[in-house]
């Protein structure tokens, strides 16, 4: 049972990723399948999963030949990129920089995307479309195992239970979904994920902080902060150019 | 091959969407490595170091696209 709880969080933080991305993953497929039916839309999803399994089981297993301590850095950096990108984004929508995340247009825009592709490519339609299915499921899947082996690998994995539960924001709304999209939820998501990557590159170069997992709260403050004040900047950067 | 070279593309931009800030990271992290592995500074002021580095660059990135071009 006890063992249970110590692993729940971060169980729960890789199901949610996989949801947040398969859920992107979904409109993409779904538009495909609107436009030319659902035939070459599941032959592009299963020809994805099945690249996608081939991948991992290929690649998985030389995880373990790459040292600990080069493992933690490189996932690090990579994180420390992602999630850099995240908290950016999340701030320039926040100034209204760069508009909100919206399913809706993503959808629209892979359907005329779809449309304008065969018609170029002078492709049959069904064709594009299973192509279309078959690198969304690939390229969101690859995220997923991405964030999964951060998951696994980085800090987030780590002993105590307030760094595994710091973790969920991130990968529970990245933006995405429909309550994620107001403007501060979106920020404080970004702002929680980079309590982990923070901590990445600073694990692989043997950085220990004090009060260990416990900083990771400080951490957030401190994003979140920077977040708001760089969206703050942002707003006023903007105003001036139109004013 | 084509689309090998666009899954590539997008996997990377997962990663390096934005070429500046990605590089500052880079040499943050590369500096932070030096300057506690070679020049013997203490681990806590290098995590400092990276931690106050990459707030910095992410106000400063937020701010620079934020900034209207010159036309």
């Amino acid at each position: 049972m006890g063992s249970w709880l110590a692993v729940a969080p971060a169980v729960t933080a890789a199901f949610l990723a996989s949801i947040v991305e398969a859920v992107e993953a979904f409109t993409i497929v779904l538009a495909a399948a609107t436009l030319r039916g659902w035939p070459p839309a599941a032959l592009g999803t299963t020809a994805g999963l099945a690249l996608l399994a081939a991948i991992v089981l290929l690649l998985g297993p030389l995880l373990d030949r790459v040292p600990i301590h080069l493992l933690q850095l490189a996932i690090g950096i990579l994180l420390l990129l992602f999630g850099l990108g995240w908290l950016r984004r999340a701030s320039l929508r926040a100034a209204g920089i760069i508009p909100l995340h919206d399913e809706d247009a993503i959808f629209a825009s892979e359907a005329a995307d779809l449309a304008e592709q065969a018609n170029r490519q002078r492709r049959s339609l069904g064709w594009a479309a299973g192509i279309t299915a078959l690198k969304a499921v690939l390229l969101e899947g690859v995220e997923v195992v991405f964030i999964v082996i951060a998951v696994g690998a980085g800090p987030a994995s780590g002993r105590s239970l307030p760094a595994r539960w710091c973790s969920l924001p991130e990968l529970s709304s990245t933006g995405r979904c429909r309550a994620s999209r107001r403007i501060l939820s979106n920020l404080a998501s970004a702002s929680c994920c980079r309590l982990s990557e923070c901590f990445g590159p600073g694990k692989g170069l043997g950085i220990a902080w004090p009060g260990q997992d416990l900083a990771l709260l400080l951490f957030a403050a401190l994003f979140l902060g920077a977040g708001l004040i760089g969206s703050g900047f942002a707003r006023k950067l903007a105003a001036v150019e139109f004013a | 091959m084509a689309m090998l070279k666009e899954l590539a593309a997008e996997l990377i931009g997962m990663f390096f969407a934005e070429k500046r800030l990605t590089l500052e990271v880079l040499a943050l992290v590369a500096v932070t490595g030096l300057l506690v592995d070679f020049v013997g500074l203490d681990a806590l002021v290098g995590g400092v170091i990276l931690l106050f580095g990459s707030l910095g660059l992410l106000i400063a990135s937020v701010c620079q696209a934020a900034r209207p071009r010159p036309s």
